[in-house]
């Protein structure tokens, strides 16, 4: 059991160095924030005036924008490690590369949260839609959805952060695999928005719940190999 | 387009890129030995490479 | 050589499916001609996925092994892959044309997995082209592409529960579902086009793997060339000195 006290203690240490690094890296942390948001206001412009269109759109906007910025959230998590070259220094300690892996994709998922939290009243304003009525639903789905997306993202920024091209190879390559995570996280928004007339939230956020476990036991088995030289 | 138009497109592409695809496919295999076989003589002719790496 | 042998028999295989697919068996009572699009559509989506396995298996047994030829099949099923996964594409699209009345269909669980396995394999090839050092390329690639095969049957899974869960109306009409009129030699069709489709496969996966093992001694010889040209480079300042201490 020991072992176990003691992967978690080096994830929790790790995740909370990110933390840290995140709050006093502010700047950076806030133009991702503003960037996403943004993003909400250019679907408007291209998808409105027609304010019916936008609210029924707007489950599906709203997780585009949240992979959006989330893209450049997980990207910069890795980043301030691999500039340093710390992470050949973390890869030389005897420690549990599960934990390392498990301890990044925990900082990713407070990172989504927060940038998932700050979305949800932008989109509420922007399309009009009534977040207050489903918010645990929606809380739930957003839990899970960016579970999803940290475990998968924290594995595909440790595949590209020191390769060429690399802006563009995290998304080409995280993108795919994160469509059945979009797909599952808009529709249960939508049906918990709109009371879950057909009964389907919960084959949604069983889904969810599926994608999250496939993805932590993938990216934790194999995120080792990406940490050897 | 009738019916017969999508079949063809189909086989035609299908089997023509099968087709496309092998020719490139030897000719890259031809240009890898010939630069295989060209090394194996400068290896030959000249002192072999630093192997202790 | 064996191989030759090999290739030249699936060509004639082809050939042969494809002529008896075009005149010599009947139209579908549905689907009219269109339906002929089915056989290379279905050989070529089979090969697509089973590639796609090939490549993970490959890239696990790489890992476990650091065996280079694994990583050599894994980068031809990768390669091959593509090939098939776009002609599966296309052949669906020419099909559902005629069909469905659409070259494209949210709703089906085939075609949409079949788009994302293209996804899967270009980024992993991309990939593989922008990773420099040759030993982290290979396990590397081999993860990626584990990840991947992972993804798939829940792309799959979920696709289709997002068509079952849709209230919407089903794809086409109950009376454009194939219907056979000669059903054997719809099965002979079939059967003979995937067989063909198999063996030019199996052709071109090992041509494709003498191509990568060869293209990748001719690597190691530049790097190893490298090498020792940057040795020499390094010791020749002090000989340069020498010569001037010694005049």
């Amino acid at each position: 059991m020991t072992a176990l006290r003691a992967d978690a203690a080096v994830a929790w240490a790790i995740a909370r160095k990110d933390a840290l690094s995140e709050l006093r890296g502010r700047q950076a942390v806030g133009s991702t924030l503003f960037f996403a948001a943004l993003v909400l206001l250019l679907f408007g412009f291209a998808l409105g005036p027609d304010s019916r269109r936008l609210t029924e759109a707007a489950p599906g906007l709203l997780w585009l924008a949240i992979v959006f910025g989330g893209l450049l959230t997980v990207a910069r998590l890795h980043q301030l490690e691999a500039d340093d070259g710390a992470l050949e220094e973390l890869a030389r300690y005897p420690v549990g590369r599960r934990a390392i892996y498990l301890g990044k994709a925990l900082a990713g998922l407070g990172a989504m949260l927060v940038l998932g939290g700050l979305l949800l009243p932008v989109v509420a304003i922007l399309y009009g839609i009534d977040v207050a009525g489903a918010w645990l639903p929606l809380l739930a789905t957003l839990v899970l959805g960016a579970i999803g997306f940290a475990a998968v993202g924290t594995f595909y920024a440790g595949v590209t952060v020191r390769m060429r091209a690399r802006e563009v190879m995290l998304p080409l390559l995280m993108l795919p695999v994160i469509a059945p995570l979009l797909l599952a996280a808009v529709k249960a928004t939508s049906a918990a928005l709109g009371g879950d007339p057909f009964g389907e939230l919960g084959s949604w956020l069983q889904l969810l719940v599926g994608f999250d476990v496939v993805m932590l036991v993938a990216g934790a088995a194999t995120y080792g190999y990406l940490l050897e030289e | 387009m009738s019916d017969a138009g999508f079949v063809v497109a189909a086989y035609g592409m299908i089997l023509g890129g099968l087709g496309l695809y092998t020719v490139t496919l030897w000719r890259r295999l031809r240009a890898a030995r010939d630069a295989s076989l060209r090394i194996r003589r400068e290896a030959e002719a000249a002192p072999p490479p630093d192997r202790s790496v | 050589m064996r191989v030759r042998l090999m290739g030249i028999i699936g060509l004639v295989g082809v050939a042969s499916a494809t002529a008896f697919g075009l005149f010599v068996v009947p139209a579908d009572l549905n689907q009219g001609d269109a339906q002929r699009i089915m056989y290379p559509h279905v050989a070529s989506a089979w090969l697509a996925y089973g590639s796609f396995g090939v490549t993970a298996l490959a890239g696990i047994g790489y890992l476990w092994k650091r065996d280079l030829r694994l990583d050599a099949i894994a980068v031809a099923g990768a390669e091959i892959g593509v090939i098939f996964t776009a002609f599966a594409i296309w052949g669906g699209m020419m099909w559902g044309r005629p069909v469905w009345g659409v070259f494209w269909q949210w709703e089906d669980p085939r075609l949409t997995t079949t788009a994302l396995l293209l996804a899967l394999y270009v980024g992993y090839l991309l990939f593989r082209r922008l990773t420099d050092d040759p030993a982290r390329r290979a396990a590397r690639a081999a993860v990626v592409g584990i990840v991947a095969a992972v993804d798939i049957p829940i792309v799959h899974f979920s696709v289709e529960w997002w068509r079952g869960l849709h209230q919407g109306p089903t794809i086409g009409s109950p009376d454009r579902i194939i219907n056979p009129s000669a059903p054997g030699q719809f099965i002979v069709a079939l059967v003979g086009m995937v067989g063909a489709f198999t063996l030019v496969w199996v052709y071109l996966m090992i041509r494709r793997y003498q191509l990568a093992r060869i293209e990748w001694q001719i690597e190691e010889h530049g790097r190893l060339g490298r090498i020792s040209a940057a040795r020499r480079a390094a010791s020749a300042p002090t000989v340069g000195q020498a010569e001037e201490g010694a005049r």
